[in-house]
């Protein structure tokens, strides 16, 4: 490094960065209000930690969206950049914060939880997620996707005396050490043969041309590796189900889009623009003309295809024979994550965008789903088995509405986001020629649709055997489930708002520094 | 002088002990155990390479790394006393409630 240039303006710093430095702040600042409230009623202490929290997710979206959103600028030598691509995904990680937050107020009154650290770590779990989609450094995105998964498994492990979630929290532990170990390993290989951290660096190094190709690839099958086990695909799936089941409802709702956004958001962006850059149609100086697009595609793009077939064949024929609601979603969440590989294989701008969309769908859906499973449930683990959902409809027929509003979503059934999501990701495969990808996608998604029905089957045509009473509601609660809902209504109705947003987000990845 | 591809030969061996100890050992503290190799192993790479390329990152990354091992094995072994008290075994092969 000749010149070491670390002068930067405080300012500077606050446009690049504001949503990280907010939950930061905001984090640290919440340990005192912690400590301040710790002498008062427990009611009150978790009301408020509650509150703040929502506050404060609230104002970063408010933040990200309005004054980051026209922003295309680095900070650090190029370790944080603020661009479209990456403030789009923050905001869906921050909704999925926010909504979170929201539930957990009445979740953890319900199971006799108020403990203001839990509010903490959320935050600094989505902190840490905001910091990995912006950087654009390996040595970062190591950092930050440690600060996202040392908080989350804390946050899994919070049910202390529940055999469940300790078993769950150190699986997913000694997993997500291992996958990041790999990446690691992955990152070591990099800089030893391009002598670079930085993605787009290596992107000229790959697309020089003059690099031998062997070390590329362990490199880049290594980190893809790593980031395979955060998005739950299916070789790296086994924790999935048993954290997902162990942990407490709110934070495996959390974990299934917060940090799936988070691990699709970072994994195509080292994808497009370290690995296989897309920069050649954006006009970039002297760098447009030696790109070599398809490089490394050859490579790729069959891996991809394999594993998100499995994927969505595994996820969706397991799902099937479960008992467990928590964990047939789980087995679902690794079905969507093969649906959202597609859209990474059609590498075009709307298979992109399609995957964008469908993280926001994801997010709003999934959430929803596991908020109503926590009301149901009580306390945790009280009626989590399907057969207690008999009949459900006719007890609680609120829930019962808005459990099956967002598993028709999951389902993909038209007029819900997850219709129109799934229909973008498979239009791009199509568009590059993937038919039969395509085709045993949607054949798969058809198998989905058996154990996603079958639940609003049980709990509408069937007489209810065992009684479950559901945990009182609180109203941030209602919020949270009224606004995924809405969403997934709206944006199956009106999707060009967001599908527009979500392309302007996915050309700015072509323009990274 | 040491050439570099004995060390990078040194941190690929400690890397499979690391993942081979990750997939075989039954005893959970062995498995945290072999994790810390597979990560250390990729400090001697980090280093090596640095030293040769005469360039500081690689040896800046080394520290960080140290760092956030020290900090994952805090979360760990928290999680693995809390496991501890509720299953009162450290072998993998008690601790299978979850399954299906």
């Amino acid at each position: 490094m000749n010149n070491i240039n670390m002068s930067f303006d405080l300012y500077h710093l606050w446009q690049v960065c504001g949503g990280q430095l907010i939950l930061i702040v905001a984090g640290l600042l919440l340990i005192l209000v912690d400590i301040i409230l710790m002498e008062k009623d427990q009611e009150i202490r978790g009301r408020w930690m509650g509150w703040l929290t929502v506050f404060i997710f609230a104002a970063t979206i408010g933040h990200l969206a309005c004054r980051e959103w026209d922003l295309h600028d680095t900070i650090f030598m190029n370790v944080f950049s603020a661009d479209k691509y990456s403030i789009f995904i923050s905001i869906v990680m921050t909704c999925a914060g926010l909504l979170a937050a929201m539930m957990s107020i009445g979740y953890l009154r319900n199971n006799g939880l108020v403990r203001g650290e839990y509010y903490i770590l959320l935050v600094f779990a989505v902190a840490g997620a905001i910091g990995l989609i912006q950087s654009v450094d390996l040595l970062m995105m190591f950092i930050t996707l440690e600060v996202m998964s040392l908080a989350i498994y804390a946050l899994a492990a919070f049910l202390k005396d529940s055999s469940y979630s300790q078993e769950g929290a150190f699986k997913y532990f000694l997993l997500g050490s291992f996958g990041s170990a790999l990446f690691l390993f992955g990152v070591a290989i990099i800089y030893g043969t391009t002598g670079t951290l930085n993605i787009t660096q290596m992107a000229q190094y790959i697309s020089g041309g003059s690099y031998s190709t062997l070390p590329i690839l362990v490199a880049f099958a290594m980190i893809m590796a790593g980031f395979f086990f955060k998005m739950a695909m299916v070789p790296f799936h086994m924790w999935t189900p048993d954290v997902y089941e162990g942990a407490p409802s709110v934070i495996t709702g959390f974990m299934a889009t917060a940090v799936k956004a988070a691990a699709f958001g970072v994994f195509m962006k080292v994808l497009f623009v370290g690995f296989t850059p897309i920069l050649a149609s954006s006009g970039q100086p002297d760098f447009a003309a030696t790109v070599n697009l398809s490089a490394l595609g050859p490579y790729w793009k069959p891996v991809i295809w394999w594993l998100a077939l499995l994927s969505m064949f595994i996820g969706n024929l397991i799902a099937v024979s479960q008992s467990n609601i928590k964990r047939m979603l789980a087995y679902s969440s690794i079905a969507h994550a093969g649906y959202m590989a597609v859209g990474i294989i059609a590498a075009n701008g709307e298979g992109r965008m399609g995957v964008l969309f469908y993280l926001f769908a994801y997010t709003l859906m999934n959430i929803g789903a596991f908020g109503v499973v926590y009301l149901i449930d009580g306390m945790e683990r009280k009626a989590q088995d399907l057969e207690d959902y008999r009949g459900l409809g006719y007890i609680y027929p609120s829930l019962s509405f808005l459990l099956s509003l967002f598993l028709v979503a999951m389902a993909g059934l038209p007029p819900t986001a997850g219709f129109i999501a799934k229909f973008y990701v498979f239009a791009a495969a199509i568009k590059e020629g993937y038919f039969l990808l395509a085709a045993l996608g949607v054949l798969t998604s058809v198998i989905g649709a058996y154990y996603y029905l079958r639940v609003i089957y049980l709990m509408y045509m069937k007489e209810k055997v065992k009684d479950v009473e559901r945990g009182p509601i609180a109203a941030p609660t209602v919020v949270a489930l009224v606004i995924a809902a809405l969403g997934v209504v709206y944006l199956g109705l009106l999707p060009e708002n967001l599908a527009s947003v979500a392309n302007l987000a996915q050309q700015s990845l072509a323009m990274i520094f | 002088m040491v050439h570099l591809s004995w060390y990078l030969t040194v941190s690929a061996m400690l890397f499979c002990i690391g993942v081979f100890g990750f997939l075989t050992r039954r005893n959970i503290i062995m498995m945290l155990l072999s994790i810390e190799l597979m990560l250390n192993s990729v400090n001697l790479n980090l280093a090596a390479m640095s030293h040769y390329m005469e360039d500081i990152r690689g040896q800046v990354l080394v520290f960080f790394i140290i760092a956030v091992a020290a900090a994952e094995a805090a979360i760990g072994l928290g999680i693995v006393v809390t496991l501890f008290r509720n299953y009162r075994s450290v072998y993998t092969e008690d601790i299978t409630i979850l399954k299906g």
